[in-house]
């Protein structure tokens, strides 16, 4: 039976990170005559949201291009390991230069 | 939503990400587990959710606006990740007392006390398994985290199990790691709980209860290996309340529920684990992701036509946002769960019924008007395809959802009889049913076989 005041080594009760850290993509110097998707999980109005955000970013850079997040589908559910496998690709033909993904709520 | 940015960062396309003021905890700790701790993200401030059209507007104009412009244009600084220890380290020598506090303080504990994490305890429990304690059984998100053999014993140590419990714990994580199951869901905010299910030999040679109060505490290997769930996700998984454990309410860890082999052998009925690919008389564990569950008392009767449509009504019931695992994110994942107790299901067999029959009993019976199913999975949960019609048409739904345009047809709440589980426990002589209300793709039923041991009788007797 263990004393209560038995001295125990107790041992990292965690399993191990295994993610590599990486860099985060190089930044824009303007968003004027660049091309911005939009990426979606079909929550918590994202639709609203995009048409908000896209309509300021315009006023601001009236040069701005935007992908609709209609041409991506849902970033969540069913379909979000072959929408994000075909995402690097897909973004490279549609001449992708920025994100802007929603929603996390 | 932050996996879609750490996909494109990695591609080299620079990303925002949309976050609302109560999850930026969340979006920074899921960040680092996928490898990009300083990921940028634009606050939306309060919830989106109980805004109106206009202070939803001046929130993105005047606040997640400049955040997604310096998203997107300035580099977000550097962000240092502190090195854990490895993972055999004795990370600290001390009481009972002193460890149970240490593991509190450093969120390795679910407030409960654990038997402490000694080499002797763990190897222990390395003595029921032939597997390498190196062994990889999956990476784990949201943390990224590589859970191995001795990880699984560990946590099987601090939540008071039994050595002999360690080839079910071990088949447990590797259903975690299935991709079917989706754990990297298991922060949501809706807070469901995974249901554990054992079949096979191995329920009764353990002895987990399989009949009265199957799901209440009281017996030690249902108890603890449900303990167990939950101090893996939290230390091998990295889910942790008020950071990557985001579940609104929330609730405790279920029991393990035992099946009642024998009731189900007598009945001819399969069990939970064959219905899901596992072959007859293996040992095997399930699992499954709900967010709550209903008792339907006193099913009484001595015909199907007297029980089912009780029982029918009591699982329609458990139904309501969860249809958007109909029809929404992830078309056709709902499974809902329905356990009869032993006399129940005797007395559906002496009335014919098959578990077959009473599936699609539960597909034909277990429906709702059109115009209410489109509230669940549109204005009510705020989803963009609110027609039925039209999901049948972007062929995300079977035609039976769209038969004719009258709002009052009835359509069912799932795509296939099958879809509707089915199982047997509790106490066998009282007429009750419990119906789960199940999260779809966020906690899809999994079985894993457990693997024994080479010497396993020898091994259960001497442990014994």
């Amino acid at each position: 039976m263990s004393n209560y005041q038995e001295i125990h080594d107790v041992v990292w009760p965690r399993a191990t990170r295994q993610m590599e850290l990486l860099e985060t993509a190089p930044r824009l110097d303007t968003l004027d005559g660049k091309t911005v998707c939009q990426l979606w999980d079909f929550l918590f109005r994202g639709d609203e949201v995009f048409d908000l955000l896209e309509g300021g970013l315009k006023e601001r850079y009236p040069g701005v291009n935007f992908i609709s997040w209609k041409e991506f589908g849902s970033t969540h559910g069913s379909d979000e390991r072959e929408i994000l496998a075909s995402l690097p690709a897909k973004m490279k033909s549609m001449g992708v230069d920025a994100v802007i993904s929603g929603m996390g709520c | 939503m932050l996996r879609a940015s750490a996909v494109a960062e990695k591609a080299g396309v620079p990303s925002s990400s949309l976050v609302c003021e109560g999850f930026l905890g969340q979006a920074g700790t899921t960040s680092v587990g996928l490898g990009l701790p300083n990921l940028p993200v634009a606050l939306v401030p309060g919830h989106v959710g109980t805004q109106g059209s206009e202070e939803l507007a001046e929130n993105i104009l005047k606040v997640t606006l400049d955040d997604v412009v310096e998203n997107l244009t300035v580099a977000p600084g550097a962000v240092a990740i502190a090195e854990d220890p490895a993972p055999r380290d004795v990370v600290f020598s001390g009481t009972i007392d002193e460890i149970n506090r240490l593991f509190i303080e450093n969120e390795w504990s679910d407030g409960l006390p654990i038997i402490p994490p000694t080499t002797e305890r763990v190897e222990a429990f390395l003595g029921f398994t032939d597997r390498d304690p190196n062994e990889v059984l999956g990476i784990l998100l949201p943390d990224s985290r590589a859970a191995t053999v001795w990880s699984v014993a560990v946590n099987g140590v601090m939540a008071g199990c039994r050595p002999e419990y360690m080839p079910i714990l071990i088949a447990l994580i590797e259903a975690m790691a299935d991709p079917d199951y989706g754990v990297e869901h298991s922060g949501n905010t809706p807070g469901g709980e995974t249901l554990i299910t054992i079949n096979g030999p191995i329920a009764k040679q353990l002895r987990f209860n399989d009949e009265q109060g199957v799901l209440r505490d009281g017996f030690q290997p249902n108890t603890s290996v449900g303990r167990f769930w939950r101090l893996a996700l939290r230390n091998l998984a990295g889910f942790l309340l008020h950071k990557n454990d985001k579940c609104t309410f929330g609730n405790t860890w279920r029991v393990v529920m035992a099946e009642n082999e024998p009731v189900l052998d007598a009945l001819g009925w399969t069990t939970l684990a064959e219905d899901l690919g596992v072959s007859k008389g293996s040992n095997a564990v399930s699992i499954s992701r709900y967010t709550g569950s209903s008792l339907i008392a006193s099913a009484s009767g001595d015909t199907g036509d007297k029980i089912l449509p009780y029982i029918a009504d009591g699982v329609l019931k458990q139904n309501t946002w969860h249809l958007v695992f109909t029809i929404g994110p992830s078309p056709g994942t709902l499974r809902p769960l329905t356990i009869f107790s032993p006399i129940v299901a005797e007395t559906l067999v002496k009335d014919g019924w098959t578990k077959e029959s009473i599936q699609q009993y539960f597909f034909d019976h277990c429906r709702m008007p059109a115009w209410e199913f489109e509230r669940y999975i549109g204005e009510w949960t705020e989803h963009p395809i609110r027609d039925l019609q039209d999901q049948v048409n972007l062929r995300r739904a079977p035609e039976d959802f769209a038969e004719n345009d009258d709002p009052n047809r009835l359509v069912p709440i799932t795509f296939t009889p099958e879809d509707f589980m089915i199982g047997v426990s509790g106490d066998p002589l009282r007429n009750h049913a419990i119906t789960f209300a199940h999260n779809g793709l966020l906690g899809y039923p999994v079985a894993r076989e457990i693997e024994l041991p080479s010497d396993w009788d020898a091994k259960l007797k001497a442990a014994r």
